[in-house]
């Protein structure tokens, strides 16, 4: 097992936006988070990559407490994230993204070989590798972000919302280039508004709503649950 | 991106400074006062580029290292008779320390909250020297330390020297991708691996040590330290003035932007007192409307073949 949180509660200001999350990931497996808007999805994972404080509960990875652990050693860990808007540096061009991304002292001596992987994976990116990150189009700045946290050469890559903004077409090619990297043997953290697309692809799925986990299980046991409709069209 | 080899703006600055070297003795001191404040203003630009110009917090009150340096060389070499090199480099030193306590609380702020906070210090700092009575109150410091105009000349030139290439140094490295990250998006930068609190604070500690400094190197030109006078926010609108105009984060815009504000407000001085800041004041107006990337990111921008060679 590779991510474990265990019991986090935390919020903006006073705000309280996430209450006693629990979830795991596996080695090998893709796991997704799916919820309707402002059910903590995005906090949840903030708070597992260090960017938001918890106020209660403890986050643990490869076995290490790294609850309190500053987001940038996280990344040293083996964690990656494409954030959600994906957060390119829209100066810099889609190759000096890239290269940010082996930023970290685990990824620098293997940079060159990342960079030729993560272009095969994406062979628009090789195409594009010299134009500002800010002009890719919706589409390309996602496997910009997905090839950027893959050069840190992550065990667990976590994926906020890889289908927001994107061609219809594209979300189909992303999800499945997803599911190849797990194949390859990374672990993945994917959270989705778009529930029924994401859980054709999950091994194991956490439906969120208003900050609580409402159930879990695998795709098959929530697919047709009553839970999953409730919990995006009958927001209290 | 060129990580390896140094470029064409490197040996550019490191003739211009071996120009710089011998020049005091092929003209008058006259001309020698000229070059000493325009490497003072230059040494001041370089300073608030480690913070402003790389990472875009805006530290509106730097002038409050000026001041912590300024008076670090008054106040030793007033009351221990320490000479001033050595009041120069205690002047690095606390402005050093003082930036790192300071950063360690206000990087947190971001935005305008940072730069609203420098400002309130700077504001601070200039009313507990108003108090003490040590550091002469509200009369400062008069030194007697007499005109010395080569040893403030190298003094000068030499911390130039250190900021240029050090600044060249962080642009071209590891670290200079680090900090156009946290630049362009701190929470991204920080979920690729980049220590951000880290590397603002040496930023901000690089910054405070050569504005303590240039300080210093000012009380001694002046030979006393004056708390109106180190303490105004006038010095720390041209610091940024410097590097709007001349053009942010980058090795050489800050030198350019020194050149551009400081001669004009030279010569305006000592025709129509009074003018200068209306004159700089002017010429960011011009500059934000029309080059708002400045004197280097403009050119870059304009020319493929000067992209390559300016830095």
């Amino acid at each position: 097992m590779t991510l474990l949180v265990e019991g986090i509660s935390t919020g903006y200001g006073e705000t309280q936006v996430l209450y006693d999350v629990s979830l795991r990931t596996e080695d090998r497996s893709l796991t997704v988070m799916v919820g309707p808007n402002g059910a903590g999805k995005s906090t949840t994972l903030r708070t597992i990559t260090g960017l938001q404080r918890v106020w209660r509960g403890r986050v643990g990875f490869d076995g290490n407490d790294i609850t309190s652990l500053p987001a940038f050693a996280r990344v040293e860990l083996g964690m990656a994230s494409a954030p959600e808007g994906r957060r390119l540096f829209p100066l810099l061009t889609t190759e000096g993204n890239l290269r940010l991304g082996a930023y970290c002292r685990r990824a620098r001596d293997s940079a060159e070989d990342s960079l030729s992987q993560v272009y095969s994976l994406f062979p628009k990116l090789k195409e594009r590798r010299s134009i500002k990150a800010g002009r890719l189009s919706g589409g390309e700045q996602q496997m910009a972000a997905i090839g950027r946290a893959l050069m840190s050469k992550p065990t667990l890559l976590i994926l906020d919302e890889p289908s927001l903004g994107i061609a219809p077409i594209l979300i189909k090619e992303i999800f499945e280039t997803v599911k190849e990297l797990e194949k390859g043997g990374l672990s993945i953290l994917m959270v989705e508004q778009n529930a029924y697309q994401a859980l054709k692809y999950a091994d194991y799925a956490y439906i969120l709503q208003m900050g609580r986990v409402l159930r879990s299980g695998t795709p098959s046991e929530l697919k047709n649950v009553e839970e999953l409709r409730k919990a995006y069209f009958s927001i209290v | 991106m060129r990580i390896a080899g140094l470029g064409v703006t490197f040996f550019g600055l490191l003739a211009l400074m071996l120009l710089l070297l011998i020049l005091p003795f092929a003209f008058p001191f006259s001309t020698s006062v000229i070059l000493i404040n325009l490497l003072f203003y230059t040494a001041l630009a370089y300073s608030i580029n480690f913070i402003t110009g790389m990472t875009g917090y805006v530290s509106f009150g730097h002038v409050v290292f000026l001041g912590i340096g300024a008076y670090a060389l008054g106040a030793s070499a007033d009351v221990y008779g320490l000479d001033p090199v050595l009041g120069v480099l205690l002047g690095a030193a606390l402005g050093l320390v003082f930036a790192l306590a300071i950063g360690l609380v206000t990087l947190r702020f971001r935005g305008v909250y940072f730069a609203i906070s420098t400002v309130v210090i700077a504001l601070a700092a200039l009313n507990i020297v108003l108090e003490l009575p040590q550091l002469g109150g509200s009369q400062g410091i008069i030194l007697n330390l007499g005109f010395q105009p080569y040893s403030w000349y190298y003094t000068i030139w030499g911390i130039v020297l250190f900021e240029m290439l050090i600044t060249y140094y962080i642009n071209r490295g590891k670290l200079g991708l680090g900090i156009r990250a946290i630049k362009s998006d701190e929470d991204a930068a920080r979920s690729v691996g980049v220590n951000v609190s880290a590397l603002k604070l040496y930023l901000f500690g690089l910054s405070g040590l050569f504005a303590g400094a240039g300080g210093a190197v000012f009380a001694w030109t002046t030979s006393g330290v004056f708390p109106y006078e180190t303490f105004s926010l006038t010095f720390s609108l041209q610091m940024l003035a410097m590097i709007i105009i001349g053009g942010v984060g980058t090795s050489l815009g800050p030198i350019l932007g020194a050149v551009v504000v400081y001669l004009p407000s030279y010569y305006f001085l000592t025709v129509a007192i009074g003018t200068q800041l209306i004159i700089i004041g002017f010429a960011v107006v011009v500059i934000a409307l029309f080059i708002p990337e400045g004197i280097v990111g403009t050119l870059k921008r304009r020319s493929a073949s000067l992209r390559e060679l300016l830095e």
